[in-house]
């Protein structure tokens, strides 16, 4: 019996893969559990093993083409076996839009279509004509025709699909409706979306378009932590992490997550999902965009198994080599945009989770110290230098209220200031 | 093929132009494959329609050419014409084309199983000996697909039996011992319509009776103008909007009552032999059907998808007994999709809507050849057209081939230049379509077909120049 190999989920909001290379071609035999593939998401490229032993029987969807999860992308079978006729494999087009293949073995499934990668696929004149004249990116468009050709028909229905998204305002609107091409300057150029880039801005769009975003910001005297990093850090170093201070405001988070559980949460319409576990992303700035690799359990870790965890985190995540489970299920957020020099930012929420906290850059400044209660001048007042962190909440109003952020932002700021051992 | 228990992994019943492609195909791509026919190999295309038409199709045109001869600067008095030597040429092309694909089965390693075919349940066939075949074996075989490809059959008028002498079908047509003086086609599709050229070029007094209001019901009205031109000229009666009411058979020959269904005007015609040409009914009745629970429309087609599965998912139907477009070379395409998607081999699926683009010829003088949608079907459609349509008469090689009718025409959309239709009348016609058809399935315009460079002189500059006129440039007007 053949089995068939689709596109993984990748991720919770990861809805679609693109075939990178086949790493073997129909006839040859695989091993299970051999890498078979990689692919590409808007996160993060990977390899995929064979699901089992056998031979590849057919490869559904050449390099290059983007399709849903779900979607069937090969078959393997074993040896000598050709693709069983009464169970046809159902392999869809490469169809970013069109529905997730669910045919079970059982029933007779969809027919197979040719998609034998033809390289630049031939843009007939009637298609060009058309999408020229709607401004839409060809890449985007799954082909039925022979080799996958896009076909006016393909077309059509890739506008029509454009259409219901943006009139049900789903996700997926942001892949929508190109605008014509802008008009450009002489020595303007334009540079083709990047896969990470694309997702990006639609998640970007989605996030700010599903969550009502408030952002509430307190300063935090970071005297205790540095003084505590100080002594330590040289015994990280020597056990190969590194201790930066971005390990402790995730141990902040987390102690404050369990001081304000609500913060750690997801909005549905069924109602609020309170999260048991604390898995916290981190976001990680990459030349070509950003990631988000989340440490799993961060309520379980000492701040050495942060630093740890973290450390291994970003330094795959840099080199391109994070597993997909490494870059879901978070549920927070935090974001040293402090580490760029920036004091203050309003980051946009990760969704689907409630909260992202922001952390700007420690920088020494002078404040007063006062040992008076009374907020008018006194004899007792000091100024004095201390390094100074502005921490910002950015919260989905619909889960939390300013009440709960500032509980929770407060009980962070008393973690740091207060940090001891 | 997986073992599934059945001796074969394909059976396909019917061996037309739908079935044996269908078998090929399923044979290349490693099934185990039989075939079973109860008549000879090849299907009415080989045996009774397409191939043997065309044989005498072309004695009549030479006859027509003699005709002319005078034109050509030939002359002669002791013309003798045997027909029954142009049946006997098209019987020998018969018999060469079944032998063909009788070759064509052994080397593809397809049993041929002879005998009527019927289902006993979904993944079993009976197998009975048949009018054709009284030698053939009674036996049973299993098979995990079928491939349906049992064709059709000449309906008749209701209450009107054909009785194969005075009441003839295509059957009794293609194979006449002699010209009959008085001949009433009732219908006028191709079929009719090439019986009609074939026997008023050899001689008889032919008269069409077509109940719709033009003759080629099916083709644009300027192409069927055209032909009704050529076709009066000839001496041909055409009655259109005349509905057939009655045909009783007499002592010495036929009478046929008709009436004209606008002005109500009845009359009565008397012939040799009326031809029934109005359409087919498919060969689904005894064929156990209801055993293998497959579902049939109302009028007895196979209902399919675009992959021609029925309503049992390992039982396919191709061809004329599906009722698409009852023409051998969509069967073929049928069967290859078919064949295709049982092997799990990618294909190329064939919706409902692809079947008005693919060609449709009819081979009389002047030939007709068309795809897509009629000028009229088009503006009904909502299209916003543009037309080009250009003459052969000022084509050269129209001129040396003394052709002087006929034009292309080209329907394409007016926004984005896709074409929508394409009607050809005139010589040769059916032999310039692949251009357009392979231009509607890549979706190029008339745009690019205007700049692709025609040899000259050919016929196909008739058809550069069409696609110029769409643009609104003919060269040679
Ligand atoms: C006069 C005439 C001229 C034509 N000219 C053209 C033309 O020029 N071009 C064109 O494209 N088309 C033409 N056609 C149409 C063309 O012949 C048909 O479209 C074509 O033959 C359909 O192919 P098919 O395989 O579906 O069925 P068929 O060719 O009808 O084959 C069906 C076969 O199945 C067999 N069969 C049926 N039931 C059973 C059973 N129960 N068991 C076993 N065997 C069975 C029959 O004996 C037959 O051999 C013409 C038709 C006619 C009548």
């Amino acid at each position: 019996m053949a089995t068939v190999v689709r596109m993984p989920q990748m991720g919770e909001s990861v809805v679609e893969g693109t075939i990178l290379r086949w790493l073997k071609q129909p006839g040859e035999r695989v091993a299970k559990l051999e890498p078979l593939l990689t692919i590409s998401t808007d996160k993060i490229d990977t390899e995929l093993p064979a699901p089992v032993d056998g031979v590849l029987l057919e490869i559904a969807v050449p390099e290059g083409a983007t399709v849903r999860a779900g979607t069937v992308i090969a078959t393997i079978g074993a040896v000598g076996e050709r693709v069983a006729p009464a169970t046809p494999p159902s392999v869809a087009a490469p169809a970013v839009t069109a529905p997730v293949t669910t045919s079970s073995a059982a029933a007779p499934a969809a027919p197979t279509r040719d998609t034998r990668p033809t390289g630049r696929a031939f843009i007939s004149p009637v298609v060009a004509r058309m999408s020229a004249e709607h401004g839409v990116d060809l890449a985007q468009v799954p082909g039925t025709g022979l080799g996958g050709r896009i076909t006016r028909k393909d077309l059509e229905a890739y506008l029509a699909n454009v259409r219901r998204e943006v009139a049900e305002g789903e996700e997926g609107a942001a892949v929508a409706a190109p605008e014509p091409l802008p008009q450009l300057d002489a020595e303007d150029v334009l540079e083709p979306l990047s896969t990470m880039r694309r997702a990006i801005a639609q998640h970007m769009v989605l996030s700010k378009r599903t969550s009502p975003h408030v952002t509430t910001i307190c300063e935090a005297d970071m005297t205790a932590v540095v003084r505590h990093r100080e002594a330590n850090k040289r015994t990280f170093t020597r056990n190969g992490a590194t201790l930066t201070y971005t390990a402790y405001f995730i141990a902040a988070a987390v102690a404050a997550l369990r001081a304000v559980p609500e913060v750690n949460s997801r909005f549905t319409d069924a109602g609020i999902v309170r999260h048991a576990r604390m898995h916290i992303g981190v976001a990680v700035a990459l030349p070509d965009g950003l990631l988000v690799p989340v440490i799993r359990n961060a309520d379980e870790l000492s701040l050495a198994g942060i630093a740890r965890a973290l450390n291994d985190l970003v330094n795959r995540a840099r080199d391109g080599l994070l597993k997909p489970d490494e870059i879901r299920g978070g549920t927070f957020t935090i974001t040293n945009h402090g580490t760029g020099g920036s004091l203050i930012a309003t980051p946009i929420i990760n969704q689907p989770q409630s909260a992202i906290l922001g952390v700007g850059a420690i920088v020494k400044r002078p404040v007063v110290r006062s040992s008076s209660a009374s907020l008018l001048p006194s004899a007792d007042d000091a100024i004095v230098i201390r390094p100074m962190v502005y921490l910002s909440l950015t919260f989905d109003h619909r889960v939390l209220d300013g009440a709960q952020a500032d509980r929770f932002l407060t009980a962070v700021k008393e973690q740091l200031e207060n940090w001891e051992n | 093929m997986a073992d599934h228990g059945y001796q074969y992994d394909v059976v396909v019943v019917g061996s037309g132009p739908g079935g044996y492609v269908a078998a090929i195909r399923a044979a290349q791509l490693g099934l185990k494959t039989a075939i079973v026919e109860r008549e000879n190999l090849g299907g009415v295309c080989l045996n009774w329609g397409c191939i043997p038409t065309k044989a005498l199709i072309h004695n009549a045109e030479i006859l027509e050419e003699l005709h002319n001869a005078a034109d050509y600067g030939f002359s002669f008095d002791n013309l003798k014409v045997d027909f029954g030597k142009a049946v006997k040429r098209s019987r020998d092309i018969v018999s060469r084309q079944t032998k063909g694909v009788g070759f064509l089965m052994k080397k593809n390693k397809i049993e041929v199983i002879e005998g009527h075919g019927v289902f006993v349940d979904s993944h079993t066939l009976q197998v009975t000996p048949s009018e054709f075949k009284p030698e053939a074996k009674e036996q049973r075989i299993t098979a995990a697909n079928f491939i349906i490809a049992t064709g059709a059959r000449a309906r008749s008028l209701p209450g009107t039996q054909i009785d194969g002498d005075r009441i003839i079908q295509y059957r009794d047509a293609i194979v006449l011992k002699e010209v009959p003086k008085k001949l009433i086609v009732v219908g006028s599709g191709a079929i009719g319509m090439e019986f009609s050229y074939v026997y008023s070029t050899y001689g008889a007094e032919v008269t069409v009776v077509e109940m719709l209001d033009q003759i080629l019901p099916l083709e644009d009205a300027e192409v069927a103008a055209e032909v009704q031109k050529v076709f009066s000229k000839r001496g041909v009666t055409m009655l259109t909007s005349t509905r057939t009411e009655k045909v009783e058979i007499g002592a010495d020959g036929v009478t046929v009552t008709v009436k004209n269904v606008k002005t109500d005007e009845v009359q009565t015609l008397t012939a040799d032999k009326v031809l029934m040409a109005i359409g087919v009914q498919p060969n689904t009745d005894s064929l156990g059907l209801d055993a293998a629970g497959v579902k049939v429309e109302k009028r007895g087609f196979i209902e399919i998808d675009e992959v021609m599965r029925t309503n049992v998912p390992h039982i396919y139907a191709i061809g004329d007994c599906t009722g698409k477009l009852a023409l051998a070379h969509v069967a073929s395409a049928m069967a290859i999709v078919a064949a295709e998607t049982i092997a799990g081999a990618p294909t190329l699926p064939i919706p409902a809507d692809r079947y008005i683009f693919m060609p449709r010829a009819t081979y009389c003088d002047p030939q007709v050849a068309s795809l897509g949608y009629t000028e009229a079907q088009a503006k009904e459609k909502g299209f916003e057209v543009k037309v080009g349509k250009f003459p052969f008469m000022p084509n050269g090689k129209a001129q040396a081939l003394n052709a002087k009718v006929g034009f292309v025409k080209i329907i394409a959309d007016a926004k984005y230049g896709e074409i929508l239709g394409a009607h050809l009348v005139g010589p040769g016609v059916t032999e310039l379509l692949p251009e357009l058809s392979l231009a509607q399935m890549m979706e190029i315009t008339p745009a690019e077909i205007a700049r692709n460079v025609h040899a000259h002189p050919t016929l196909s500059e008739v058809l550069m120049e069409a696609a110029h006129a769409v643009e609104g440039h003919p060269i040679h007007m």
